[in-house]
């Protein structure tokens, strides 16, 4: 919800943003081998007062009387005080914590999240991978790889506060141009999905009844250029749009007219969809054993992390994974012990052909 | 002589001369053999535990089985390591250490430490620790800012002989004592 490029964006994110009360949150997983999860919370709020302050509806992530709860406060140099709540539950099994996203009733319960848990015995060691996903909003839209290169990839994934600390480092010119750039070209990006969105949506709506002329390959082989229209009037856009103007040169005259209440309701679920109610937070991963792969950040007390942003899951699932191992001992002595047990017969056997 | 003694001198005469007549002297010297090795073995027999242990040696297909699945063991194992190591040099070069944003461990890594000082006899661990510069500008001035507000406390409590008797009486009452920083 940082890109605004255009005043329909502004008016629909000031419609859909959420109360400024959500807490600062962060979910941390200690991963078990036999599958089972601590899930520890912690959020951090000045806003707010006695219960108020952690509204359940508020919170980012499921979490209930069911957990063990703590709260406490810290008051910094200027006097101002932070409130702090600290959750922890066991969970048994990873179908524990999908049950608990199910019936989630936070600020981001409209998401289809999920956990996953995967042990895989390779004999000398035991592989373990933890995953949670959360599932994209568009149907229609464009990854976004497709759009930045591996650089920018990287920094639009990075969490805010390494962002922040590049851009007022050594390097702070080149940190500065990169974000400028990803800016721009995710800027773009959200255009382009809106866009295609649009035309996937109001093809929906219009199955059946619509002419050739604004079917949906039509369409979408003109969608660059309804992009370029967009991005070129995205001061104006909202007036263009209710004044039918964009609508008109989307579809022609006849048919903007015709069509103009699938068009708006294409237009609302897009913009539903792209701009939908979320809260950020942040995913902490503790795996067991020694970590041998991750899609995520490695902070300084080496526990991985994932900024989580309405931006990552748009288009394309957002899957927040790590991969550890853990040696089978008792496997190393079998396998030593059966080695020089086979040794020795073939050394003896050829000792006594001699 | 008595004639009991002529009897029994004829029947041991006859008994000298009637030899025995053994059907197989094969059979007899083996077992003779075999008792003799036993007692002369009757202890843990070592070498019968070897020949009884490695006695797949000697069965082809069982030793080119245990020898191929030898062969696989340490494949398999070389293999798994390749690939760890890998992975695990792949992952120290693409992943970005970075400083905590936020998180529970703080409030966790914080209890941890106070709990091992406290155990310790109020002794850090004998282990060097990094800090940034940052982190030793804060903590000089958290302690500068800790001794003010310090100083401030006493000179606000011998100020009001009133307020110093609450305070006692209150200290008393807790049985608390004054930490010596």
């Amino acid at each position: 919800m940082k890109r605004k490029s255009n005043k329909l964006v502004v008016s629909l994110i000031l419609m859909l943003i959420v109360s400024c009360n959500d807490p600062e949150t962060v979910v941390t997983n200690y991963v078990h081998p036999d599958g089972s999860v601590t899930r520890k919370i912690e959020m951090k709020s000045m806003e707010g007062d006695g219960n108020k302050r952690f509204k359940i509806s508020d919170i980012q992530v499921p979490l209930d009387d069911s957990w063990s709860i703590r709260d406490s406060c810290e008051v910094d140099k200027k006097g101002d005080t932070t409130w702090i709540r600290r959750a922890e539950k066991l969970f048994k099994s990873i179908y524990e914590i999908n049950l608990t996203y199910k019936s989630d009733s936070g600020s981001n319960k409209k998401l289809s999240r999920q956990a996953g848990f995967i042990k895989k015995f390779k004999w000398f060691n035991t592989e373990f991978m933890f995953f949670e996903r959360i599932d994209k909003k568009l149907s229609f839209g464009y990854p976004i790889k497709d759009f930045l290169n591996d650089e920018e990839l990287l920094y639009f994934y990075s969490p805010e506060k390494l962002k922040s600390d590049k851009e007022n480092g050594p390097d702070s010119l080149k940190f500065r141009a990169l974000r400028d750039s990803v800016k721009h070209k995710t800027d773009n990006w959200t255009a382009k999905n809106m866009v295609s969105e649009w035309i996937g949506d109001f093809s929906k709506l219009t199955a059946g009844k619509a002419d050739k002329g604004i079917s949906f390959q039509n369409l979408k082989s003109r969608e660059d250029e309804f992009v370029t229209l967009i991005e070129k009037d995205d001061k104006q856009l909202d007036s263009l749009w209710k004044n039918g103007i964009l609508l008109k040169e989307f579809l022609g005259a006849e048919n903007a007219l015709k069509y103009k209440t699938e068009a708006d309701s294409a237009l609302s679920i897009v913009t539903n969809n792209i701009w939908a109610n979320f809260s950020d937070y942040s995913v902490r991963i503790v795996m067991p054993g020694k970590l041998i792969g991750t899609n995520g950040f490695i902070d300084s007390s080496h526990v991985l992390l994932w900024p989580v942003n309405s931006d990552y899951f748009m288009t394309e699932p957002y899957k927040m994974w790590a991969e550890s191992k853990l040696p089978n001992r008792w496997a190393w002595i079998v396998s030593g012990l059966f080695l020089v047990f086979v040794l020795s017969g073939v050394i003896m056997k050829v000792i006594k052909k001699d | 002589m008595t004639p009991e003694n002529e009897k029994y001198n004829k029947v041991l005469d006859l008994l000298r001369k009637s030899k025995p007549e053994l059907d197989s002297t094969e059979d007899i010297e083996r077992e003779v053999i075999k008792m003799i090795t036993k007692v002369s073995h009757s202890g843990l027999n070592l070498s019968g535990v070897i020949d009884f242990l490695f006695r797949w040696v000697y069965i082809g297909w069982v030793r080119r089985s245990l020898i191929a699945t030898s062969i696989a063991l340490v494949l398999v194992f070389a293999y798994q390591q390749t690939i760890i190591l890998k992975r695990i040099n792949f992952l120290s070069r693409q992943t970005i250490i970075i400083d905590r944003e936020n998180g529970p461990a703080p409030a966790d890594e914080v209890e941890k430490m106070l709990m091992v000082y406290r155990n310790s006899g109020r002794r850090f661990p004998s282990k060097n620790i990094t800090i940034s510069e940052r982190q030793m500008k804060e903590l000089l001035e958290s302690v500068n800012e800790l001794q003010l507000k310090y100083k401030d406390l006493e000179n606000l409590i011998e100020g009001d002989p009133e307020f110093k008797k609450i305070i006692e009486r209150k200290l008393i009452e807790n049985k608390r004592t004054k930490i010596n920083l």
